[in-house]
């Protein structure tokens, strides 16, 4: 397998979302318009109209609040710079490059305190600007002792709380300083590292008047735009649309899912991708990377095996991929074997004590009769080891030895096999040593993420922005 | 009551109120952007036109505040008992300065 990186990734519907309702009407309020960039417009009861921006330096303070900038509507922001002309500004962030032309700008970098508050007062004394960035605050505030600070800190509050207009200050100023005290909230972008790679996150210190159900989000700067991520949401079932089958991509097997197609390139037959998981990550989450692939293989007329997580429900699986695929296709190539079930055990004639070896032999068993139904003879495996695990938990060793068999067999076939690993399976580090390809999941701020260790790969969030049965995976970058 | 500045007419002392006052709540950069935004840094309006001014800027509240300094450094300059006006609750500033004006000439 090979990394691909993902140039087709659209953003994320929050965004899409916000351009429709900025600048026009009820919606766009002085006192929703932060809340409406930062997700939280629902939980706004009373104004938010100064807002103070901190973080070090390359954590995306200048994009999010050109962000809200935006918000305002073409000639009803202006941008203070204390730091950057205009051009280069552009340069930096050419997507912002409309933003900031469709609105005032006003290079201060050898201007002193008292021609900036005219410049403020001359902005708001008409009342028709909405959002004022002072980019960044710091580089003007400096300049002043501390009484003189705060003075004219409260000077900017007074304008804004007369004219309406929004301030947000950008600060590099790590402490806590005058204008903390002052401003509606605080937000604090940060770049952290999480498994060996760097992702963005801010923190909402303070927003006055508004319940704060999360504190942290993780966010992304792609293509130069604010996209955060809200916590993970389960998807919803009912609006399963036509499914749109992916061919084979330089004989490899898709994963029927364009994002995990990008981020793998697909699967080589013969190949074994393990997916380990955190406790935490939802079923659902751990659904969209299994059932893809499995619509894929049967919508090509091949065969495919399940061995479902623990607690997954069959008969809902069922349902989904009936309505995807069809009764015939289901019933003809697909077999799910539910190995902690009593009743699957039965109907395969297997005792309730079956040893690894015996599932072993049934898998086996069904692999050579889907053989035969498969359209070029290849079965996709997706097996799920945890199930396994609780299965066999005294006899483990007998369990990562029908395991490896497996793979290596797998591994002079056709066919494909991905097996969904818990972080902490306690075979977990001999089948990842045999596994071709290693993808992991986790859950940080409520968003589950996903990365590539073998390829090596950028983080990606994993949200259901289309097709419920399929990930949407945006880079964290 | 008299004037007790010997030096500075009524005129010279009103235009340092309002410096002394706007310094005091908006800071010297403050109170030199409002000047220099209602252009008054080199002589003052009547008060009437000034309040004006103050009020588009930074609306009922906020004046209030502002003009309350004003007047205030005013009396503070002539030293005059503050009790003499009556400033606490909301106020006319305009009057208030021809009440100050008329008792310096008288």
């Amino acid at each position: 397998m090979t990394t691909r990186r993902s140039p087709g990734l659209r953003p994320l519907t929050q965004v899409n979302r916000r351009r429709s309702t900025a600048g026009s009407g009820a919606e766009d309020l002085a006192e929703t318009r932060i809340a409406t960039v930062l997700g939280l417009k629902q939980f706004t009861q009373r104004p938010v109209r100064t807002l103070l921006i901190k973080g070090l330096a390359g954590t995306g303070k200048t994009i999010v609040a050109l962000e809200i900038l935006k918000a305002a509507g073409k000639g009803k922001g202006a941008y203070i710079s204390s730091r950057v002309p205009k051009e280069l500004l552009e340069e930096h962030i050419p997507a912002m490059k409309e933003t900031l032309d469709n609105q005032d700008f006003l290079d201060i970098r050898l201007e002193d305190a008292t021609s900036v508050l005219d410049f403020v007062m001359q902005l708001t004394e008409p009342k028709k600007v909405r959002t004022i960035v002072f980019d960044s605050w710091d580089g003007l505030a400096k300049e002043l002792d501390q009484k003189e600070r705060l003075r004219a800190e409260k000077t900017l509050m007074a304008l804004a709380n007369n004219s309406g207009a929004q301030l947000i200050f950008v600060s590099e100023e790590p402490g806590a300083t005058t204008i903390d005290y002052l401003v509606d909230g605080i937000l604090e972008l940060l770049r952290v590292e999480e498994q060996d790679r760097a992702v963005r996150e801010f923190i909402i210190h303070k927003l006055r008047g508004t319940k704060i159900p999360q504190h942290k989000y993780l966010f992304t700067l792609l293509e130069g735009k604010f996209t955060f991520f809200g916590p993970y949401a389960i998807p919803d079932y009912s609006k399963i649309g036509k499914f749109a089958q992916r061919p084979d991509i330089d004989g490899s097997y898709s994963f029927g899912s364009g994002a995990l197609d990008r981020l793998f390139g697909g699967m080589i037959p013969g190949s074994t991708l393990a997916i380990e998981y955190d406790e935490n990550v939802p079923y659902s989450a751990l659904r969209t990377i299994e059932l893809p692939p499995i619509i894929n293989f049967l919508s090509m007329g091949r065969s495919a095996i399940l061995l479902p997580l623990p607690g997954a429900n069959d008969e809902r699986t069922n349902s989904i991929l009936t309505r995807v695929l069809g009764e015939s296709a289901v019933a003809d190539r697909l077999r799910i074997l539910n190995v902690v079930r009593t009743s699957d055990l039965q109907t395969t004639s297997l005792p309730k004590s079956a040893t690894p070896n015996e599932i072993h032999e049934l898998v086996t068993r069904e692999t050579t009769r889907l053989r035969e139904k498969s359209k070029d003879r290849s079965v996709l495996l997706v097996k799920s080891v945890s199930a396994l695990e609780n299965l066999f938990a005294s006899d483990l060793d007998s369990l990562l030895e029908v395991t490896s068999q497996e793979i290596i067999t797998l591994a002079q076939s056709h066919d494909a096999h991905i097996l969904f690993l818990p972080k902490d399976s306690p075979i977990r580090s001999r089948i990842l040593s045999m596994s071709s390809s290693y993808a992991k999941l986790f859950v940080r701020d409520g968003t589950v993420l996903m990365f590539g260790v073998k390829p090596h790969t950028g983080v990606y969030a994993l949200q259901h922005l289309e097709d419920p049965t399929s990930p949407s995976l945006t880079q964290l970058v | 009551m008299s004037a007790t500045s010997e030096t500075e007419d009524f005129p010279t002392t009103f235009a340092n109120a309002v410096h002394g006052g706007l310094d005091k709540v908006l800071g010297e950069s403050g109170a030199a952007a409002v000047l220099s935004h209602m252009k008054m840094t080199s002589s003052l309006p009547d008060p009437a036109e000034f309040h004006r001014k103050l009020l588009a800027l930074f609306g009922e509240k906020a004046t209030l505040s502002l003009e309350r300094a004003i007047v205030k450094d005013l009396v503070r300059r002539l030293k005059w008992a503050l009790e003499l006006l009556s400033i606490e609750g909301p106020f006319n500033f305009s009057a208030t300065m021809l009440k100050i004006q008329r008792s310096v000439k008288a």
